[in-house]
């Protein structure tokens, strides 16, 4: 989507919304797990057997602006969204006269949702009398995460240290040669690390100056892996809408393509980008030659260059010990 | 009742001096012995109605005059300018060192002055109240106010101190020019309530002596809450007039001679000079010339009526004891807007300066009133032009206050769960015994009190910790050590001493020795002279301790996320290079530079009569040599797209059907488009549009 225009007068001015406390369950949730400068709420996985969580929500509107502007009926709304659960949650906030802020509660029930919810500030006015029109909503969402223990908004890819040969993972038995594993079926992709594989896991967390120069090549080749395995998991899942045309899939997958995109297809929009890469693989012309552009991508995101070069002067040093 | 007449032993004692007579020739005319003049003076005795008759026959005025006491038997001797000569052994100054260590900046005499006020509070139940009146003065206002200050025979003063080529001299005649080009002045008026008052004599120790006839003498031994103990603050007020010229009027709240209300007078700071032939040295006098021959003709404080304190602008409100500080032509350094725009700008500086520094001060509760009340009022020629401000504690430190708050009534919690709650942790100080203390001595230990709320949005300075001690002034303002990334931004107050606002033996001892750990800068805890000198070994050690038992409790509280380990971890390098940033939509984002593909830039448009969409589109594109080959689509709403009925090429561009063409070479280009109608699924009025562009394929579009 780009810029949208309006056939009636919508807000100029900023619409600012912050979630100010959090209840799990009647208790408050402690205010570090409320990240105000990351618009994130962590609400923790380890507490277990909850129900629901009330957000107390604040909005700041444009108010002199509204004040001399063309609406009337004037309501603002908190909503609370998860696209994988299709739930969407409508709060009314009520003005607070003596803040001049909007204030209300927003229930999130944990049966209605799965990981990641959003809360977002809509302004609804009628104006040109017809009512209930959106004339403002707020920048930037706040995620609400039910599962992460600290409030940050970047996910990071879960990494799992185990043995393959007789770890928990039952299914990774049979991979027990292998020295780490990409899953890219869940929620969020998994890197197993295999800690059969002796000294695998000490090495990446090496200080020495071999262990270093090692680790960095290393942890290339993983993370290319993994980014290549992400995106031929997010390809395979784009869907057509009713009219035929591809369609960007959500969640984590939205962000790989959005990230490697620009370096699979340059100079193509994400837009067009996914038409030509379902094409390409439906019909199967230059298919082939885009699997070493992928290649490239997922490298460029691994920063292989970057650490091939931290590998070469470490290891063009002459050795004197390994601490220095 | 309350009412004027004097003790009647002051009164007599200063009708005598103005009388240029001695007790002794005041024994002699009444025929009693010089002991019995001596025990009325002294308030020992009082004599008996025939010898008060006496008394008035002697002062040749009539009986009332005796027994009423509120006018004097003559007129004070006229209030004039006295120049102090220069030195005997020829040594010159020029000018006030101690004014000159401060520049002329009104936010700092703000922060001066007023500390010296809250230093001076009389009434610990009430608050100092602070008031701040920049008043300028042009054509009969201002000849009027000259000619009340005799402004003629001061003439010749500053005409010769310009002479002086030094810095002071430069700076008067660049003020005196500047009043002669302009024909205005500024006058700057302190007022405190509440406080104590220029008390004590005129020439011995005493806040009055203190203030007129000193420099760098702080008097406030007295005081165990005091900020400064340099007397270095009562010079901003000489360093901001450009005249060096200031007059006071106090109402005392402890009577001297007698009387306590409207006590005046004038001190002006020029450098050496010479004026007919006759040498000064530095400072001048305006008040009534002293007739004791010890120290004939100096001018001395006058009690002054309320005509002439009016005609100096010096009339005080109410009778509330405190001081009135007039600094004549007050002028700001760093001020360059002139007229009511230099006005406004020294108001607001004012303001702003007084809710910085005083913010803590200026908190208070429903119970409890605050420390200090502070207001910025401007006016011209009597009349105002901008009305009293009211400087309020939130208007620069909205969070910090209400930390404060919070704590002054309680309502502090134990942990942090919303935006507006405030914690408190004591922290605690181990103050060590004094050497004078002797052998058996033991080191106390006194729970200072850390609050700490999250930042508010418009916190320009955030994630330190301010301390503070006395009433409430602020000492440092430091980041902790350690925090680690990723804390939110945070307000933290350290309350130690008395501005605990707590009592006892503990409080005491914190509040002397965190003082005497003070530099003159009073900006750090830290070692000094008078500690080592002061405490047993180790008091440093102790500081140090301190400071970072401050830090570990701020870790403790807002620390949490910054030490708590992600779920799985794995290696560092690895998870640094596995994050995924949230998708962004493809543009809901503002327009981020050169994307390397073409993006629309800009739409504009309205719905026209026949219910289209009438838009004008902005197209960037990356410079390339080719054309670029661009479908345009328009979508209502969410996504349904609708067909053109009409695209006109605008610039850059042109139209090949349904394709944009956009030209070689060419970074933007912009089109016009009318929707079909008939291809709307909803009136257009009803919903929003936006333009989205896909690469043309030749030949048979695919979609």
């Amino acid at each position: 989507m780009s810029r949208m225009v309006y056939p009636y007068a919508i807000l100029s001015g900023q619409v600012e919304a912050e979630i100010t406390r959090v209840r799990v369950d009647g208790r408050p949730l402690d205010y570090a797990k409320i990240s105000p400068s990351l618009r994130t709420v962590a609400l923790d996985a380890d507490r277990d057997g909850w129900q629901e969580a009330v957000c107390d929500v604040r909005a700041v509107l444009p108010e002199e602006e509204i004040a001399y502007g063309p609406w009337s009926e004037l309501a603002c709304v908190a909503v609370l969204e998860e696209p994988s659960t299709n739930t969407r949650t409508v709060q009314r906030l009520a003005r607070d006269r003596a803040s001049g802020t909007w204030q209300g509660a927003v229930r999130l029930r944990r049966s209605r949702h799965r990981s990641r919810a959003t809360l977002g500030i809509r302004v609804v006015a009628a104006v040109d009398g017809v009512r209930g029109r959106i004339v403002g909503w707020s920048e930037t969402d706040w995620v609400i995460d039910l599962r992460a223990e600290i409030p940050v908004r970047d996910k990071e890819i879960r990494i799992v240290e185990t043995d393959f040969r007789d770890g928990p993972y039952v299914w990774l038995r049979r991979l027990k040669d292998a020295p780490w594993m990409v899953d890219v079926s869940g929620d969020l992709p998994t890197v197993y690390l295999n800690r059969g594989v002796e000294g695998l896991t000490a090495l990446l967390r090496g200080s020495g100056t071999v262990e270093r120069a090692t680790a960095a090549l290393l942890n290339a080749q993983i993370v290319s892996d993994v980014w290549e395995t992400m995106f031929h998991s997010a390809v395979s899942d784009i869907d057509s809408d009713e009219e035929g045309r591809p369609r960007m899939p959500g969640g984590w997958r939205e962000s790989v393509l959005e990230a490697m995109l620009p370096d699979v297809l340059p100079g193509l929009s994400p837009a067009d980008a996914i038409v030509e890469l379902r094409a390409r693989r439906e019909e199967g012309y230059g298919w082939t030659e885009l699997q070493s552009r992928i290649q490239y991508a997922a490298a460029l995101r691994a920063q292989l260059p970057k650490q091939l070069a931290a590998t070469l002067r470490l290891t063009a040093r002459p050795p004197q010990g390994d601490h220095r | 009742m309350v009412d004027e007449t004097e003790d009647f032993g002051p009164w007599l004692a200063r009708q005598l001096r103005r009388h240029g007579m001695t007790q002794s020739e005041l024994a002699a005319t009444l025929q009693v012995t010089r002991a019995a003049v001596s025990a009325w003076i002294t308030g020992r005795a009082h004599p008996r109605p025939e010898t008060v008759r006496l008394i008035a026959a002697a002062f040749a005025t009539d009986l009332a005059t005796v027994y009423e006491r509120t006018t004097d038997v003559v007129a004070g001797r006229p209030v004039t300018w006295y120049h102090r000569p220069a030195h005997a052994d020829g040594g010159r100054e020029f000018g006030n060192a101690a004014a000159f260590a401060f520049d002329a900046d009104l936010g700092v005499l703000a922060r001066e002055a007023t500390q010296n006020s809250l230093d001076e509070r009389r009434d610990p139940t009430r608050s100092v109240r602070v008031r701040y009146i920049l008043h300028e003065l042009t054509g009969e206002h201002l000849g009027s106010f000259l000619s009340a200050l005799q402004w003629e025979s001061l003439k010749p003063h500053y005409a010769a101190a310009m002479a002086t080529d030094q810095k002071v001299g430069r700076a008067l005649a660049e003020g005196l020019r500047e009043m002669e080009a302009s024909g205005s002045l500024l006058l700057l008026r302190i007022d405190d309530h509440n406080a104590n008052g220029l008390t004590g004599p005129e020439y011995d120790d005493g806040r009055f002596s203190a203030v007129v006839r000193r420099q760098l003498d702080s008097h406030k031994g007295d005081n165990r809450r005091a900020g400064g103990s340099y007397g270095l603050g009562k010079a901003t007020l000489w360093a901001a007039s450009r005249l060096g010229l200031v007059l006071m009027n106090s109402t005392l709240s402890v009577p001297h001679e007698g009387r306590t209300a409207r006590r005046l007078i004038g001190r002006l700071d020029l450098p050496w000079r010479e004026v007919d032939d006759e040498a000064f040295a530095g400072p001048a006098w305006f008040g009534e010339p002293d007739s004791d021959p010890a120290f004939e003709n100096v001018s001395r404080s006058w009690w002054g009526t309320e005509q002439e304190a009016t005609s100096l602008h010096l009339e005080r409100e109410g009778e509330d004891p405190g001081t009135s500080f007039l600094v004549v032509g007050a002028h700001d350094a760093a001020a360059v807007a002139a007229g009511d725009e230099g006005l406004q700008a020294m108001h607001d500086k004012l303001c702003d300066s007084l809710a910085e520094n005083f913010w803590a001060a200026m908190t208070g509760t429903d119970t409890a009133p605050p420390l200090l009340e502070a207001s910025v009022r401007t006016l011209r020629n009597g009349a105002e032009l901008i009305p009293e401000t009211r400087v309020s504690p939130e208007q620069r430190r909205p969070a910090l206050a209400r930390a404060l708050r919070a704590y002054l009534t309680g309502e502090t919690v134990a942990t942090l769960s919303g935006r507006t709650d405030v914690v408190e942790r004591a922290v605690r100080l181990t103050v060590p015994p004094r050497r004078a203390d002797g052998k058996g001595a033991t080191a106390v230990t006194h729970d200072a009190v850390l609050l700490l709320t999250p930042a508010d949005d418009n916190d320009r300075t955030h994630s330190r910790v301010v301390s503070m001690r006395g009433n409430r002034m602020t000492v440092t303002s430091r980041k902790p050590r350690d925090l680690g990334l990723g804390v939110e931004p945070f307000q933290a107050v350290l309350l130690a001493g008395f501005a605990t606002a707590r009592d006892g033996d503990d409080v005491v001892r914190a509040e002397v020795f965190l003082r005497t750990s003070e530099p003159p800068e009073h900006n750090r805890w830290e070692w000094t002279d008078e500690l080592s000198d002061t405490y047993v070994r180790g008091a440093k050690k102790r500081l140090d301790e301190f400071r970072v038992a401050v830090d570990d409790a701020v870790r403790a509280v807002v620390g949490v996320r910054a030490t708590a380990p992600a779920d799985d971890g794995g290696p560092e390098l690895l998870r640094s290079l596995l994050k995924l940033v949230p998708a962004t939509g493809g543009g809901r984002t503002s327009a981020r530079r050169s994307r390397g593909y073409p993006t629309v830039d800009d739409i504009d448009g309205e719905v026209d009569t026949t219910g289209a969409w009438s838009l004008r589109v902005r197209v960037a594109v990356p410079q390339q040599e080719d054309s670029w080959h661009l479908t345009p689509i328009a979508c209502f709403g969410s996504g349904i797209p609708v067909r053109w009925a009409e695209l006109t090429a605008t610039e850059n561009c042109s139209f090949a059907g349904d394709v944009l063409v956009v030209a070689p070479g060419v970074r933007y280009a912009m089109f016009g488009g009318v929707t079909d109608v008939d291809s709307h699924p909803v009136a257009a009025e009803r919903t929003n549009i936006t333009v989205s562009l896909r690469k043309a394929v030749e030949g048979a579009a695919r979609r």
